[in-house]
């Protein structure tokens, strides 16, 4: 396990390209995934461009979150490919703790720390960076993650006392404090008011203009209303992977329309 | 009818504390009479010229009790991370399983193993006159306090919810970082409740303490020298009370240090429970003040 960071290989990691060469940012190719015997991933594989929007959707239990929390390394025992900027996942420079950074995950719970609000925001940054955070990067992840107008006057207040939608703004801002590559969102906006999922989706769209965001959701409507490309998993396999047009409109597999058809589908 | 029962059983426990209480106080009664609130800070004690300051003993058990948390809180932390957070399931069971072992073990026996293996031991290291002082006090209580601090820092690091965990691990923070800021900070409330009980334990534990804290009625000189032979609360009256007189001023006396360890010790428990937001008179309102 990667215990220290060393401060010479974060900034090796940080100083990754922003884009490729090819305009690819994430390339995953035969990605495996066994937990307790089951297979939950199988030969998983696609890629995402520099920017944009892209659907994670499928029915319960089809492997989409655990996609997530692959390519975020929290399980560690995948098999496959997964090249990220070009570098290969396992080799990243800097190790895991580096990679993460890149890859900032947005839990469908928002969890925030037991302290202020400002410094949830810079609660993954080094210890330097937490004591003097760069100039306006506060102002400037908040208002990215539409939250700043809300909190501006109490900063230092405890990040507890925020509402839940405004809680998941915060951990977006918090994951945007590192400079993230990509974002990865699980179902960001579940159990949400449509004020927040509203204001998050905003978010979301603004943030696509800048880097590739992987969104998981159930919420068909949401996946139509943020476009982008969809890519769609059943059983832990990738179905279909369509722009959202074509997706919502001319289905190609069977699955697919079934699954818009009644939002869940049978693979046995 | 269950609530009823629940708010009886407060009720009669509350009952037992308050008369527990009072016996303590209407039985030293006639020491505080006499020889007022002052007595705390004397220093001397002997009983046949009727001199009991309190002081050399108040003094010992707070020396005893440093030394035991010292080592204890320390220790105690890192076995519970260790245990919660870098063992695998077989091996996090049988740590804790020997930490509920030895806090079953009765503390005449330590006292014993104290007496036989810690003063030689002591004596012959630091050259000493006599193993009999506070710091062999002080490190047999560490071991007595050590499976409390461990077990309830183990229940609280468990605590912390996994959602926590893994969005400080989803942000590339990494292990160092996670258990100062994350981990323990959110833990510390149970963490504390269990220092705060050790706390309680150590100033309260007797047989243990009295056979190897040398039972010398002085404060030490200096102050603060811990290889001198002292006294505690515990160890005067478990060592004196055979031998006062029932409703003697010496029996008083006795009575005023048991006063003074139910006080202390009734306190740090309160104090324990606020600090988890257990401390709640009535059913229904447990854990609604856990921030």
């Amino acid at each position: 396990m990667n215990t220290k960071r060393k401060t010479s290989d974060m900034l090796v990691a940080t100083a990754q390209p922003a884009t490729t060469t090819d305009g690819v940012s994430l390339q995953v190719s035969g990605l495996k995934l066994s937990l307790g015997g089951k297979n939950i991933l199988r030969d998983i594989s696609f890629s995402l461009r520099e920017h944009g929007i892209n659907i994670l959707i499928g029915p319960s239990g089809a492997g989409k979150s655990t996609l997530l929390r692959c390519l975020n390394q929290l399980h560690a025992d995948w098999q496959g490919e997964m090249l990220i900027m070009n570098h290969h996942a396992r080799q990243w420079p800097g190790g895991t703790d580096a990679l993460r950074h890149q890859m900032g995950l947005i839990a469908q719970k928002p969890a925030v720390f037991p302290c202020s609000i400002e410094k949830n925001v810079t609660f993954g940054l080094s210890s330097r960076e937490r004591k003097h955070p760069p100039a306006g990067l506060i102002e400037r992840v908040l208002r990215q993650a539409v939250l700043w107008d809300e909190v501006k006057d109490r900063l230092h207040e405890s990040a507890a006392i925020l509402s839940i939608g405004q809680q998941q703004r915060l951990c977006i801002a918090r994951a945007l404090a590192l400079s993230p590559s990509m974002l990865l969102l699980d179902e960001p906006t579940a159990s949400l008011d449509p004020r927040s999922k509203q204001l998050i989706e905003a978010s979301l769209s603004q943030l696509a203009e800048t880097m590739p965001l992987l969104c998981v959701t159930h919420d068909i409507e949401q996946a139509q209303r943020l476009g982008g490309q969809i890519i769609f998993m059943c059983d832990g396999r990738i179905i279909e992977i369509a722009s959202a047009d074509t997706f919502f409109t001319r289905p190609e597999r069977l699955e697919a329309r079934e699954f818009l058809r009644w939002s869940t589908c049978d693979c046995s | 009818m269950l609530n009823l029962w629940m708010r009886a059983s407060v009720f009669i426990t509350l009952v037992v504390v308050i008369l527990m209480l009072g016996f303590l106080v209407s039985q030293s009664w006639p020491y505080w009479w006499q020889y007022g609130i002052g007595m705390l800070f004397a220093g001397e004690w002997y009983p046949y010229e009727r001199l009991f300051g309190m002081a050399p003993a108040i003094i010992g058990s707070f020396w005893a009790a440093v030394v035991a948390l010292i080592i204890a809180i320390p220790t105690g932390i890192a076995a519970a991370v260790m245990s919660t957070e870098l063992m695998s399931g077989p091996w996090r069971g049988l740590l804790r399983g020997g930490m509920e072992l030895l806090a079953g073990i009765p503390s005449v026996v330590y006292g014993l193993l104290g007496l036989w293996v810690l003063l030689p031991f002591l004596q012959s290291s630091l050259n000493l006159l006599t193993g009999h002082n506070l710091l062999a006090a002080g490190l047999l209580l560490s071991v007595m306090v050590l499976p409390t601090i461990m077990v309830m820092a183990q229940d609280a690091l468990h605590e912390v919810h996994i959602n926590q965990r893994e969005a400080a691990l989803s942000l590339g923070i990494d292990w160092n970082t996670r258990l100062w800021r994350v981990l323990l900070p959110q833990a510390w409330p149970g963490i504390r409740s269990g220092i705060l009980l050790a706390l309680g334990r150590a100033l309260g534990e007797t047989m243990a303490v009295m056979l190897v804290v040398g039972s010398m009625d002085r404060i030490p000189d200096p102050w603060y020298n811990l290889l001198a032979p002292a006294q505690t609360l515990t160890s005067r009256i478990g060592r004196e009370i055979g031998e006062a007189t029932f409703g003697s001023i010496h029996f008083a006396a006795l009575m005023a240090c048991g006063l003074l360890l139910a006080v202390a010790t009734i306190a740090i428990s309160l104090l324990a429970q606020e600090k988890r937001g257990q401390f709640t008179f009535f059913p229904g309102e447990a854990g609604s003040r856990k921030k």
